[in-house]
């Protein structure tokens, strides 16, 4: 396979970190090497949360501008900010209650980019089924459902199993088929 | 003699931190001690993990300071035993008398320092790069670019600290320490070294007619270090692909980590010769000296500042930051050495790169004007409850603070100066002494959390006593080293390994600092604390007066959940709130949120946690408590 960067932004509580370790434990058994960083300002809570993450061939932990393959954003502020950080032709997974609310001219220029914008209401979902903290993991989903990302749904399932504290396996296991179910449309 | 294990051979993800921890317990390193700082304080923590998980016999300990934390692993390896101590790059400023002095006394068992950079800066009070501290006390320093290389450097460091028994450093940049990476675990080296401190005073305990004899050795030891570093190939080398170009660049650490990332993804390779270097200082002079003569130009990139370019002898044909093609200040983020790299590479006619500027994204984005957020204090943050009180109480006061979660005091209004660890105390006696001496006795509020009153509160406090100052010192006492992580302090009794510790509770200190005026309080009782405050402030203006203490205790509440209200206190806004934004300027909690078209605070349930606090915060009394 060949090298993918992968950035995961949103905000303190949403499980930025969970997630990037799940791709990275995914990227681990599928024999690549993994380099990543992660950087949260200096509040605990409520802060913007951002991991980078490099599958493959790299030296560099920190991920440059437009050359970003998959952002992941779980919040709606960070999105418009970490949109600089994908390549041209690269893909976008947003968490977003509402898409016709985004900013038009963004979605244009992201279109003259041939970058994909896809959106979900992971959160809405989440609180659906009674747990607001699975948006991630539903995102994440959501994105192996569209078959745009290089993970197969059973071995990211497989090693969701295996890092999931037992107390949360059934809430992640579950959130995450709801993700893939609604991803594959 | 050491015995390897025979664990089995293993590849983990471990942040660098981490990585760098594992290289202490592969060393089969005897004592690990550090007081905690972004960005180094995973690096204890991991060693404590490591230890549990291999059942080793560490000692592993949080010292009350940095220079307490190099002693206490100085001795150690003057009694034959390996030692690392971990700490910030400005932590060093604090161990640095020790490190001075130790340079030239030497070691007997391996002693690692870690100093972590943060160019940027993300965490800290300066920009300064540990590796100057290297140059200046004259030991060798390690530069690693990955979390792997920083574990290897790690032992061998230890070897080489044993070989020419001098301490050494390694410098981990902050993108270092918090990178993750699978890291190749190896087997852990068993060294069987009982403490055996051989008497030496002509070195221990030399007079400055033996100092000159330890410089000079220390000078010769420097010669055959920088040999060995001219042979190195491990850390030290020209990156293979480099095909006789006539530009060079020689550079480090992250720097050339992105550099190659960025050379690699623009298909550039070969493009440019790279010389990486991991042990900058002493440098392998010769093999630099090859480098800059063989290539038309040289281009120096190194994070923070420039120990690398500032050592190359002739520098006729280097660029840097010292001619200007390197930023002089921030973090050099791959976007910002794929500037310089364009600029190089286009001024030398050798190849188009096109430059990361402001797209039409970017400025879309711009225009957008996209809230910031700036950090803040937690909601329920027993110390936005002690700062409001402290300006309310006494709005015309300076108010020195000091370094913690608590300098977020200054979104309150109730920070005024932040200088470095200690300087709370130190800055209000000043401040008391200048005005004094004018005859004009101000109010002056010195405020400092828990575990920095600890690290560096006593000899600053006495010194004040004992000087006749006069001002009021609040010591934020949330129980716990919350910025960096939620370290142990010697308030509470507990080792870093999660032992039993003898508790120093920080009254008795303050007693023996010569404060006779100290009480404590219940930081989220403002009414009573700004009443506290008052009384304090006449202690200070009475002729048997002198210097006042409040220590303000309340536990961080993302340690202690528990130390949440029990009977919780909603409230809600009434129709009084008019909009006026005190509560926002002076209290500044996450969960009031000023609806700016109604001219209404709204409180956030997502963030309130029910302290009740705000309640006495409104002047027109419109936040009350919620009736059911």
């Amino acid at each position: 396979m060949k090298n993918v960067q992968i950035i995961l932004a949103g905000i303190g509580g949403q499980g930025i970190l969970f997630s990037s370790r799940l791709i990275a434990e995914w990227g681990l058994r599928s024999g690549l090497d993994i380099m990543g960083s992660e950087t949260h300002g200096m509040s605990q809570r409520g802060g913007s949360v951002t991991a980078h993450l490099k599958l493959g061939s790299f030296r560099s932990p920190v991920i440059r501008e437009e050359t970003a393959d998959i952002l992941y954003s779980f919040e709606e502020n960070e999105t418009y900010k970490s949109l600089k950080f994908i390549k041209s032709g690269g893909i976008c997974f947003a968490n977003l209650e509402n898409e016709n609310r985004f900013d038009r001219k963004v979605l244009d220029l992201l279109e003259q980019k041939e970058i994909t914008f896809r959106t979900f209401d992971a959160s809405g979902t989440a609180l659906k089924i009674g747990s607001v903290m699975s948006a991630n993991i539903i995102l994440i989903g959501y994105s192996v459902g569209t078959g745009l990302v290089p993970f197969e749904y059973d071995d990211l399932k497989t090693v969701l199993e295996s890092i999931t504290k037992k107390a949360h396996l059934e809430t992640n296991l579950k959130a995450f088929e709801i993700g893939y179910k609604a991803g594959r449309g | 003699m050491a015995a390897k294990s025979k664990t089995q051979e293993e590849t983990r993800i471990l942040l660098g931190n981490a990585a760098i921890g594992r290289g202490i317990v592969e060393a089969g390193c005897h004592v690990m001690t550090s007081y905690p700082g972004t960005p180094s304080s995973e690096i204890l923590p991991a060693v404590v993990a490591f230890k549990k998980e291999l059942g080793l016999d560490t000692y592993i300990e949080w010292s009350a300071n940095e220079k307490v934390a190099f002693d206490n692993a100085l001795a150690a390896s003057m009694s034959g035993k390996r030692a690392a101590v971990a700490m910030k790059q400005v932590g060093l400023n604090v161990a640095s008398d020790s490190l001075m002095s130790s340079a030239y006394t030497g070691v007997i068992g391996g002693l690692v320092i870690i100093s972590c950079d943060d160019p940027g800066p993300h965490s800290s009070q300066t920009e300064q790069d540990s590796r100057f501290f290297g140059m200046f006390a004259k030991v060798p320093v390690y530069d690693p670019s990955t979390p792997q290389e920083a574990k290897e450097m790690v032992k061998e460091a230890f070897e080489l600290s044993e070989t020419f028994q001098i301490p050494v450093i390694l410098r981990p940049s902050i993108r270092i320490s918090h990178a993750r990476q699978n890291v190749k675990l190896t087997p852990v080296e068993k060294l069987d070294r009982p403490a055996d401190f051989e008497k030496d005073p002509a070195r221990w305990a030399a007079t400055p007619r033996y100092r000159l004899v330890l410089h000079r050795r220390l000078n010769e030891t420097l010669k055959q270090i920088q040999e060995r570093f001219e042979k190195d190939t491990r850390w030290n080398y020209l990156v293979e692909d480099g095909d006789g170009s006539s530009l060079g660049i020689i550079t480090c650490s992250m720097s050339f980590a992105a550099l190659m990332d960025i050379l690699e993804e623009s298909d550039l390779k070969g493009i440019v010769d790279v010389l990486k270097i991991g042990t900058p200082y002493p440098l392998p002079q010769r093999r630099v000296a090859d480098f800059t003569r063989e290539h038309e130009k040289v281009l120096v990139i190194e994070e923070t500042d420039t120990v690398i370019e500032s050592q190359i002898i002739d520098k006729s044909n280097v660029l840097g930051r010292l001619t200007g093609h390197v930023p002089q200040e921030g973090e050099l983020l791959p976007s910002v050495i794929h500037n310089i790299l364009a600029d190089f590479l286009r001024e030398n006619g050798a190849a188009h790169l096109e430059k990361i500027s402001d797209t039409g994204l970017a400025d879309r984005i711009d225009e957008l004007e996209l809230p910031i957020r700036r950090p803040t204090l937690c909601p329920g943050c027993p110390e936005r409850a002690a700062f409001y009180a402290i300006r309310k109480a006494l709005p015309k006061a300076i108010y020195t603070s000091d370094i913690g979660c608590y300098t977020l005091g200054i979104n309150l209004q109730a920070v005024d100066t932040v200088l470095d660890m200690g300087a709370g105390i130190t800055l209000a006696s000043g401040f008391y002494q200048a005005y004094h001496q004018d005859g004009n006795d101000i109010p002056i509020v010195a405020t400092m959390g828990d575990s920095t009153f600890y690290h560096s509160g006593t000899s600053s406090l006495l010194s004040a006593v004992y000087n006749n100052a006069r001002f009021i010192l609040v010591i934020l006492d949330n129980e716990i080293t919350a910025m960096t992580g939620m370290q142990p302090t010697p308030g509470l009794g507990v080792t870093a390994d999660g032992g039993e510790g003898k508790k120093v509770p920080i009254e008795g200190l303050i007693r023996g600092c010569g404060v006779t005026w100290i009480r404590t309080i219940d930081s989220y009782e403002v009414e009573e604390l700004i009443e506290l405050l008052k009384e304090a402030r006449e202690y200070t203006l009475d002729p048997d007066g002198g210097i006042a203490v409040i220590v303000a205790r309340h536990p961080c509440l993302i340690q202690y959940p528990e130390a949440r209200r029990e009977i919780s206190i909603r409230v809600e806004v009434t129709e009084d709130c008019n909009g006026c934004r005190y509560c926002i300027d002076y209290f500044e909690c996450p969960a009031l949120r000023l609806i700016e078209e109604e001219e209404r605070i709204e409180i956030d349930r997502k963030y309130c946690i029910d302290c009740g606090v705000c309640i006495n915060v409104c002047p027109r009394g419109a936040i009350v408590e919620a009736v059911d």
